[in-house]
């Protein structure tokens, strides 16, 4: 079976963990993730007729300044940014985050995720979408389990090409 | 027509009196008599609901009621600490005493056995012209002795399993690698100068020794005492793992073919 270690990366609460509890059930404790700044999780999925399995790391959320450990950004295969719709400050300064990600990981492509759609009605959500600058691949809900399952599929995809 | 004699006029006022005197508790004996059968007929439909009422209970307590038990002990345990302590100190403490006794026991057994062999004629002038003059290393050896409980061959930057050894049973063997290469990472950027890496780790009675190399590090997980004869047998065994593995990269592809290697120069040969 193939294995691809992927990132999620983005601010503080933006939802980045309730995505991978929403799409995986076997993870380490919360403990992990306040203590080293990361939380690899599994999960194998089928994409085109074949096993893929996907390692999650789960960087830590930053608010810009703190220091992640360049080795966390190493090795992988797929990198997604999440960010929180109804949360100005994880969307302001999406560009500097997304080149910071590229040039850690040596990503060229990375997915963009915008979640916890759910706390927004539709004028709200299309008023938000239209200040973002970058093309965002999906608008999620890890509460209602919206567009999660799409959104690590398209990461998947990602990881193989 | 025939006339009624004397005796049967006697007969037929003595009915008619027992019947008059008797009306009342005739009638009270036939309503009793309803009741019961009423009752048992009653009985007869409610008792196979009730059985199997008593059949549910009994299967599900737990259900029903271990929500409230459990409730119920510890409100009884928080009131009344002093007596729960008090009736159990003896019981754990006579427990304690017991389980040191039982592995103090079995040590002592152990080290007598392995001095009298160890301290044999014959074991003496086999150490003696093989060199070996520490004999509390060797006595120390034979009754701690190292295991090799885990092996894990893990692609450096990625934190990727290549390959792996395990006498345990690890529940998501490629989750673990991430981790323990995050927690790799985390130790060496926080603590470590350029090019430093961590290389050991201790746990309760296990030892993690990781070895690095460019591209991959092999962790080793150990249990018992590791005294340096058997560190320098393991370093020479995983630099020549190391050694095969990365001059045959298809290994790193290969899982299966990989832990044959991980067990043929790790296990076998320790």
């Amino acid at each position: 079976m193939i294995a691809k270690k992927v990132l999620l990366v983005g601010n503080f609460g933006v939802g980045k963990t309730s995505l991978i509890r929403r799409f995986v059930l076997n993870q380490f404790s919360e403990d992990y993730i306040s203590t080293i700044g990361v939380r690899v999780s599994s999960k194998v999925v089928a994409y085109e007729n074949q096993e893929i399995k996907l390692l999650i790391w789960d960087v830590a959320g930053t608010s810009g300044d703190e220091k992640i450990p360049k080795a966390y950004f190493l090795g992988a295969s797929a990198a997604m940014f999440v960010f929180d719709v109804s949360r100005e400050e994880t969307y302001l300064t999406i560009d500097q985050h997304l080149a910071s990600i590229k040039a850690l990981s040596g990503l060229q492509n990375i997915t963009i995720v915008g979640n916890k759609k759910d706390l927004l009605s539709k004028d709200e959500l299309e008023a938000v979408l239209a200040k973002i600058t970058v093309k965002i691949d999906l608008i999620t809900s890890a509460k209602e389990d919206e567009n999660v399952e799409d959104a690590f599929l398209k990461l998947t995809a990602q990881a193989l090409k | 027509m025939k006339k009624p004699t004397e005796d049967n006029k006697k007969d037929n006022r003595f009915e008619l009196l027992r019947e008059l005197l008797l009306e009342d508790d005739r009638e009270k004996f036939t309503a009793l008599s309803e009741e019961i059968i009423e009752k048992e007929k009653l009985s007869k439909r409610v008792q196979p609901l009730v059985d199997e009422k008593i059949e549910d209970l009994r299967q599900k307590f737990p259900e029903y009621f271990g929500d409230t038990i459990t409730e119920t002990i510890k409100v009884q345990i928080r009131d009344s600490q002093d007596e729960v302590v008090e009736a159990l100190y003896p019981i754990m403490g006579k427990l304690v005493k017991k389980a040191i006794v039982s592995e103090i026991t079995k040590l002592s057994d152990n080290i007598n056995r392995t001095i009298q062999e160890k301290f044999s004629l014959k074991q003496i002038l086999t150490r003696f012209f093989k060199g070996k003059n520490n004999d509390a290393g060797v006595v120390l050896q034979e009754v701690f002795e190292p295991i090799i409980e885990e092996v894990f061959v893990i692609e450096k930057d990625s934190g990727l399993l290549a390959g792996n050894f395990t006498r345990g049973n690890i529940a998501d063997k490629d989750m673990v690698s991430g981790m323990l290469t995050a927690i790799k990472s985390f130790a060496e950027d926080a603590f470590s100068k350029e090019n430093q890496n961590l290389e050991d780790i201790k746990f309760d009675s296990f030892q993690l020794t990781i070895k690095n190399f460019k591209t991959i590090y092999i962790a080793i997980a150990t249990s018992g005492v590791l005294n340096s004869e058997f560190r320098d047998q393991l370093a020479d065994n995983v630099n020549n793992l190391a050694e095969v593995i990365l001059r045959d990269r298809t290994y790193l592809k290969d899982e299966l073919k990989l832990n044959a290697l991980i067990e043929t120069y790790l296990i076998t040969q320790n």
